[in-house]
């Protein structure tokens, strides 16, 4: 099923995804080198930063997540890959509007673009708005394409939802086995769920977008603030959270290959993923913990909704993946250390934002540096590792080579110590209540953002060597192994 | 023809009688959240159609990426034709508002006929998703809330007023002037501000913005600047 265009397309998301979020780390640093006070930055110009550096990691990760994904499914049922490009050229389409609505636009009401911060920007022309809004609108087409594409490929492998989502193997394993039927493996569950979820995320980005592009036309159509503020984060929050699921796929087919030991679809793993597929696009309540019109009801659905899409899965995975490596005799190499490193992420990242979720927590952490916490050591220690260990041990096995010692100790040391540090800095002052988004951080901020600084240097350098070392193992020549 | 043809034949005429509505009852007439919802039952009376259209064509002519597309951009051209004005020249006009609802109904059909012609499911995907952007739209597209609290705006230098912004005007008048004039300029306490600028010009509304008179409070020069003077009287040159 698998030929070299599908593997072409993985490459080119995987490489378009890697060097966003290269570009992108070092517009991180820069924001933070200018939150402690080693650079001046005007506030115009950091939120303008700070919006591309949002926009351009979700776009990263989702992108490279997106190509793994769009592989592994391949391997199962046939593709066609010329929707695997359209979908890029959104992207990409979306990624240039982005740019250009900051760089000469200056926009700057970050990547969350909640009304009514689009409107209200007094260092940026409408236009710049409306480049934002159009680049939203191409990047969701893009998305809603590819889900398309994965889920109607799903659909008609597996004879519907039921097979897709293994409801009767749930339901009446036995008789399921009997017949001869096989569940589909555990990376089609994620792919599937990105695909559902991912589906509904991208017509809810739509409308939230149109709706402001229409208002920006013509100001007399009013928008309800609250209604926008829901919209925003089902769609803002669904996406991120869904960066990791395509990102989990790449451990769900990559530990089995460095440990030789097959990773099996089991009933908990399936009902895991049935719990992230209804909660994930309701979990976002919890961003409106403080918006008192909100209906409580909610906020407490909000609270269960965020327990129940993380933590069956993550317990599930990661239970697996540990009982995989075990005594398997795996290979250190960097594939298979990036893989088990990005569960810890995974972990450590989910424990933070589960704590965000806790709504007696949440009114001492909300909108503090406790969120970018979070989101970072998920997206950095682990979609980021999940990303490069899936690629790390397909190029490792195609030219069966590793990486020497000194080169895995540097990359280990500046990616987990250097991630690490980064992250805790966040932590820390998240805890002491420093606030989020702010150009100038109250104290304790600037003491932290230093050291935030400081790990945010020491994981690029780590992150550029791992880049030159999968530049090197992919210039390798193919093994006889592998060809 | 088979049983499936027939019924979404039955389901497409049904629907297009519905969206003929226009002829006998006037767009102002009716709220715009109902109004997102009738667009939701066309919507999805042919998307429906267009899924039983798709399903009576045989397997072998299933397929192809362009339909994918079909159906993916149905729902963003629907979204923009559903543009909430109150009320726009279209709606105001009921062969204008007829055509409009042609086009939803067409769309709806792109999306459930589009999206099940490239695969089995994904009619039902992209025809459940144009109608729930409609039925989304109730809570908020074209709506505002009914009350909203008086929120001072920053303080800002006085300084000259470039050209206005009526999409920031529409921001500070939902902060400071939609409590007694109403969402849109629809009028409450205040008198409703709609084709305002019948009445004045926008040299004219900003001067009474600056010096209104009584009951209407003087917000400049201390919650509004010259520039928000000058955004917010650009808002309400826009109400109709």
């Amino acid at each position: 099923m698998q030929s070299r265009a599908g593997a072409r397309v993985m490459w080119i998301y995987l490489g378009t995804g890697i060097a966003i979020f290269a570009l992108m780390t070092l517009a991180g640093i820069l924001l933070r080198a200018a939150q402690a006070g080693w650079i001046p930055v005007d506030p115009g110009t950091f939120y303008s930063i700070l919006s591309l550096h949002g926009v351009g990691m979700i776009v990263a990760m989702a992108i490279a997540g997106l190509g793994t994904l769009w592989y592994l499914v391949r391997r199962e049922i046939d593709l066609d890959e010329r929707i695997a490009y359209l979908a890029y050229g959104f992207f990409i389409a979306g990624v240039v509007s982005a740019i250009i609505s900051v760089v000469p636009g200056r926009y700057g009401s970050l990547w969350t673009m909640l009304y009514p911060l689009p409107f209200v920007g007094t260092y940026w022309p409408s236009w710049a708005t409306g480049a934002w809004l159009i680049g939203n609108a191409l990047v969701m087409l893009g998305f809603m394409l590819w889900c398309a594409q994965i889920l109607g490929a799903l659909l008609e492998k597996y004879g519907g939802v039921r097979g897709m989502l293994a409801i009767d193997y749930v339901f009446a394993k036995r008789a399921f086995t009997e017949a001869g039927r096989k569940p589909p493996p555990p990376a089609m569950f994620a792919a599937a769920i990105t695909a559902f979820d991912g589906f509904i995320t991208g017509m809810v980005g739509l409308v939230i977008g149109t709706a402001l592009l229409v208002h920006l036309i013509d100001p007399s159509v009013a928008i309800d603030p609250l209604w926008a503020k829901n919209l925003t984060y089902l769609f803002g929050h669904s996406i991120a959270n869904l960066a990791m699921y395509m990102a989990v796929a790449g451990v769900y087919v990559g530990l089995p290959m460095c440990t030789k030991r097959a990773y099996h679809t089991s009933p908990q793993l399936a009902v895991a993923w049935w719990a992230t597929l209804l909660f994930v696009i309701i979990a976002y309540f919890h961003h409106l913990y403080m918006d008192f019109a909100q209906m409580q009801w909610m906020q407490f659905v909000g609270e269960i909704a965020s327990y129940l899409a993380a933590i069956p899965v993550v317990v599930v995975t990661v239970y697996g993946g540990v009982m995989l490596v075990h005594r398997s005799g795996m290979r250190w190499s960097l594939g298979s250390m990036f893989l088990y490193g990005g569960m810890i992420g995974w972990v450590v990242g989910g424990i933070g934002a589960v704590l965000d979720a806790t709504i007696p927590a949440n009114i001492d952490l909300h909108n503090t540096l406790w969120v970018p916490a979070h989101f970072h050591t998920y997206l950095l220690e682990g979609v980021l590792l999940f990303t490069l260990g899936w690629a790390f041990v397909n190029l490792e096995q195609r030219a069966d080579a590793v990486s020497s010692l000194m080169l895995r100790w540097l990359v280990g040391l500046g990616m987990f110590g250097g991630g690490a540090l980064f992250v805790f800095a966040f932590y820390i002052a998240g805890a002491a209540g420093v606030p989020r988004r702010y150009a100038v951080e109250p104290a304790p901020g600037p003491l932290w953002a230093s050291v935030a600084t400081v790990g945010a240097i020491v994981f690029f350098i780590g992150f550029a060597i791992c880049v030159f070392e999968g530049v090197r193992l992919a210039s390798l020549p193919k093994s006889d192994v592998t060809a | 023809m088979n049983r499936r043809s027939i019924a979404a034949t039955i389901l497409l005429l049904a629907t297009i009688a519905f969206a003929l509505a226009p002829l006998y009852r006037s767009a102002v007439d009716i709220p715009i959240p109902v109004h997102h919802v009738l667009h939701a039952v066309m919507m999805a009376g042919t998307a429906l159609a267009g899924i039983l259209f798709a399903g009576s064509l045989a397997r072998e002519r299933r397929g192809g990426a362009p339909w994918l597309l079909v159906a993916m951009f149905a729902p963003v051209f629907a979204m923009i034709l559903m543009w909430p004005s109150e009320y726009s020249y279209f709606e105001l006009h009921p062969y204008g508002h007829i055509a409009e609802h042609l086009g939803l109904i067409f769309l709806g059909f792109a999306a459930g006929y589009g999206g099940q012609r490239y695969a089995n499911g994904i009619g039902w995907a992209s025809g459940i998703g144009i109608v729930a952007m409609a039925v989304l739209g109730v809570w908020g597209y074209g709506v505002a809330p009914t009350t909203v609290a008086p929120v001072a705006a920053t303080p800002s230098a006085p300084a000259a007023a470039a050209a206005p912004n009526a999409a920031h005007g529409s921001v500070l008048y939902t902060q400071n002037c939609a409590v007694c004039h109403g969402v849109a300029g629809a009028g409450g306490e205040g008198p409703p501000l709609k084709n305002e600028r019948v009445r004045k010009s926008l040299t004219a509304a900003e001067a009474w913005i600056e010096n209104p008179a009584e009951p209407m409070p003087k917000l400049y020069p201390g919650t509004l600047s010259a520039q928000d003077v000058a955004d917010v009287a650009g808002y309400i040159e826009t109400l109709r």
